[in-house]
């Protein structure tokens, strides 16, 4: 896959504290790259430096499809962390604004304002004043507003924050969509379980750091072990006793089971003792989410993992 | 530059949209015209008082008192012509407790020395002793007549009279001095007239302007700044609010300029145009944009350190009253156009635009140099402020939620 964007090396350090240290990544035409972690890791400032909204202090930021100097700033659509819109403006000014200071053109602009209001379950509210939006359709509108020029690479800090579901699935939907069509993306969140079902690629980030870096799949092959969901009644003891098992948490009827880094799942099951009582069991890897716990409450487990991996 | 022309079309569509701009934009000249009015509704009520009666005593000892009655009907002035027999010696005490009367003496050493004294009350309309004067061509002409003159001998007689007010707090003013006055009062509208005009655009240009404040701060307010920054940089965002709102002044002096003018030509009996219409007025003009840029430059560095207009410091507020300070020199200026103070509020970039105009209004004699050094202070002052300005809207713009202090801005100053 053809790569559009290269970080390098980036250092940012604001007064005393280094707020970002050695950062390097890239992205993927076609591909939804989630930068990952906890309030205050550095998802912003790495997301800002790249947008030239702050300068980094060391390392580079690479536009591949870009010859020259500066920003490729109309190949990029940009939805900031910290986000609004003019107030008492109709909601088609403000979007047609945002797609001229794109150079792109307006008659195109008005026809796909008109199609995503459609698609965003706005149909007909083009001339209506941003103030009487909603906080859910304002977010919508911000979105429009960053995707209205058709961006090669499209950079969205915390993009479903703030949203109720039924946003969020069309949010994930039309990214997702964005991404087969050739758009590059580049997504930051601390919403675990939404950026697992749709990122391609992941760069899981702490204290400025890099923590992780690689496909979901690598990711969770590497850091994720397997876990055994049981419902039955049985003993914590008997539980404990099965090989293989690191620690188990019980709450009535209900056990999970957390497994030893290279478990084969197969062979385990057939090591289960006969007396078990399973109305149900199932076997996944643990989430990204309880991952990024782990890092966010500094577990030691996947820290050092990452580090020796680093 | 492209980019700071979409901002400022941006900028003057989202204005001219807006209804408060526009309701403000035809309610300042109509202020301005309801104020003219306001002033001549008090000058009408002094009218009022010189239309009083007013009460004329003639002691006529040449009998021409036919004749004066039948000018002052023809002259169409309020007076009430009436015979007396009273003294001069008498006059005093009897207008003591009077008002709105003279006494006027027709007498005969009248055709021999051609004064004729005349005594009023202390309240008197004061253009009486300028009417008295009509009263000129009767005797004249009653003198010519006695006298039999030939046409030569009338030219060689005719002679002004010249009516002396003989109060002795009076200053007689003769028809000469007075021709002067109205000729120097004239030149001085000349000048005055352009310097008004410039002054005017100015203030109705800073003022649009402070709008700038507001919208730099708004734009942090309704945290759009950095989806905007994502398309352009910020000095093409800064310039292009400064450019955008400066058509905005204009558009706000054309339209006052607009309604304000016709009623201003149909009041008074100046002619605006003419003195209008002069090279000066390009220097003038030229000062106020100066004057403008400069204003700008500081409102919109200012504008993006503060989080909104409600929450706006000690330092901020002082920025804002920056267009005022050349109000402290208006007196000085006055009283001495080329003084010390005068020369001060010159140089100082912030008073320079408006010192300037009013002491270039006020001078017969444009001192250039002064002019020049003014300028370059100016231009050299606005380049600095921009610059500064540029750093400081770099960085404000983006910090949400807070004021900046002057501690942080002075850093973002030397960064």
């Amino acid at each position: 896959m053809e790569v559009m964007l290269t970080v390098e090396g980036l250092e940012k350090s604001f007064k005393d504290k280094k707020a970002l240290k050695n950062i390097s990544f890239d992205v993927r035409k076609g591909e939804i790259m989630a930068i990952l972690g906890p309030n205050g890791a550095g998802k912003s400032t790495t997301i800002r430096n790249i947008m030239g909204i702050m300068y980094p202090d060391e390392g580079s930021i690479t536009f591949h499809n870009h010859k020259g100097k500066g920003i490729p700033r109309n190949k990029i659509g940009y939805l900031p962390e910290e986000r609004g819109l003019y107030k008492n403006v109709k909601v088609m000014d403000i979007l047609l604004y945002l797609a001229d200071l794109k150079d792109y053109p307006l008659h195109r602009a008005k026809e796909r304002v008109l199609e995503y209001l459609k698609k965003f379950d706005l149909e007909g509210k083009e001339n209506v004043s941003v103030e009487e939006l909603s906080k859910g359709m304002g977010q919508k509108v911000q979105f429009i507003g960053a995707i209205i020029h058709e961006p090669e690479l499209l950079i969205l800090d915390e993009p479903f924050s703030g949203l109720d579901p039924v946003s969020q699935e069309i949010f994930k939907q039309e990214i997702r969509d964005l991404a087969n069509n050739g758009t590059a993306i580049l997504l930051s969140s601390h919403q675990m379980n939404l950026v697992e079902e749709m990122c391609d690629r992941l760069f899981m980030i702490q204290h400025g750091q890099k923590v992780i870096y690689g496909t979901l799949n690598d990711v969770k092959a590497e850091y994720a072990n397997f876990k055994c969901t049981i419902h039955g009644d049985n003993q914590i003891r008997d539980m404990e006793g099965i090989p293989r098992v690191q620690r188990v948490e019980q709450e009535s009827e209900h056990s999970i089971l957390y497994l030893d880094k290279d478990v084969e799942p197969i062979n385990w099951l057939k090591s289960l003792p006969n007396h078990l009582d399973v109305q149900e069991l199932k076997i996944n890897r643990t989430s990204l989410h309880e991952i990024f716990i782990d890092i966010a409450t500094n577990k030691n487990l996947v820290q050092e993992e990452g580090e020796s991996h680093a | 530059m492209r980019n700071s022309l979409k901002v400022a079309k941006w900028e003057l569509k989202r204005n001219l949209k807006n209804k408060t701009f526009v309701i403000g934009l035809f309610l300042t000249p109509v202020i301005i015209i309801g104020f003219m009015i306001f002033g001549t509704l008090f000058g009408d009520s002094d009218e009022s008082h010189e239309e009083e009666l007013t009460h004329v005593f003639v002691n006529d000892q040449l009998g021409v008192f036919p004749q004066l009655q039948e000018t002052i009907k023809q002259v169409g002035f309020n007076w009430e012509l009436q015979e007396t027999n009273l003294e001069q010696s008498e006059v005093e005490k009897k207008l003591e407790d009077r008002e709105h009367t003279a006494y006027i003496f027709v007498q005969e050493q009248v055709l021999e020395q051609g004064n004729i004294p005349v005594y009023t009350s202390d309240e008197i309309n004061p253009f009486f002793m300028n009417q008295v004067q009509v009263l000129e061509s009767p005797l004249q002409a009653m003198q010519m007549a006695q006298l039999g003159f030939s046409e030569e001998e009338m030219a060689i007689v005719s002679q002004r009279f010249n009516f002396e007010d003989v109060r002795a707090e009076s200053t007689p003013s003769t028809e000469e001095s007075e021709a002067a006055d109205e000729a120097s009062s004239e030149d001085l509208l000349e000048r005055i007239v352009p310097g008004a005009f410039a002054g005017f655009i100015m203030l109705s240009i800073v003022f649009t302007g402070m709008a700038i404040f507001q919208s730099a701060s708004q734009e942090k307010k309704d945290k759009i700044a950095e989806i905007i920054l994502s398309s352009l940089t910020p000095g093409e965002l800064m310039q292009g609010k400064i450019f955008g709102y400066f058509i905005l002044g204009l558009i706000q002096s054309v339209v006052s300029i607009a309604i304000v003018l016709p009623v201003l030509l149909w009041r008074i009996d100046v002619p605006v145009l003419e003195y209008l219409l002069v090279p000066d007025v390009i220097l003038l003009v030229m000062i106020a944009i100066l004057g403008y840029l400069l204003f700008a430059a500081v409102f919109v560095g200012v504008g993006a350190t503060m989080a909104d207009m409600t929450t706006a410091g000690n330092f901020q507020g002082m920025v804002m009253m920056l267009p005022f300070l050349p109000f402290i020199f208006i007196s000085p200026v006055l009283s001495d156009p080329n003084g010390l103070m005068a020369q001060i509020g010159t140089y100082i970039p912030f008073t320079s635009p408006g010192v300037l105009l009013l002491r270039l209004s006020m001078l017969e004699e444009w001192p250039w140099v002064e002019i020049f050094i003014s300028l370059a202070i100016l231009v050299v002052s606005i380049w600095v402020f921009m610059k500064m300005a540029g750093k400081i809207f770099k960085v404000g713009i983006l910090m949400y939620g807070k004021n900046a202090t002057p501690k942080e801005i002075w850093r973002w100053l030397r960064a």
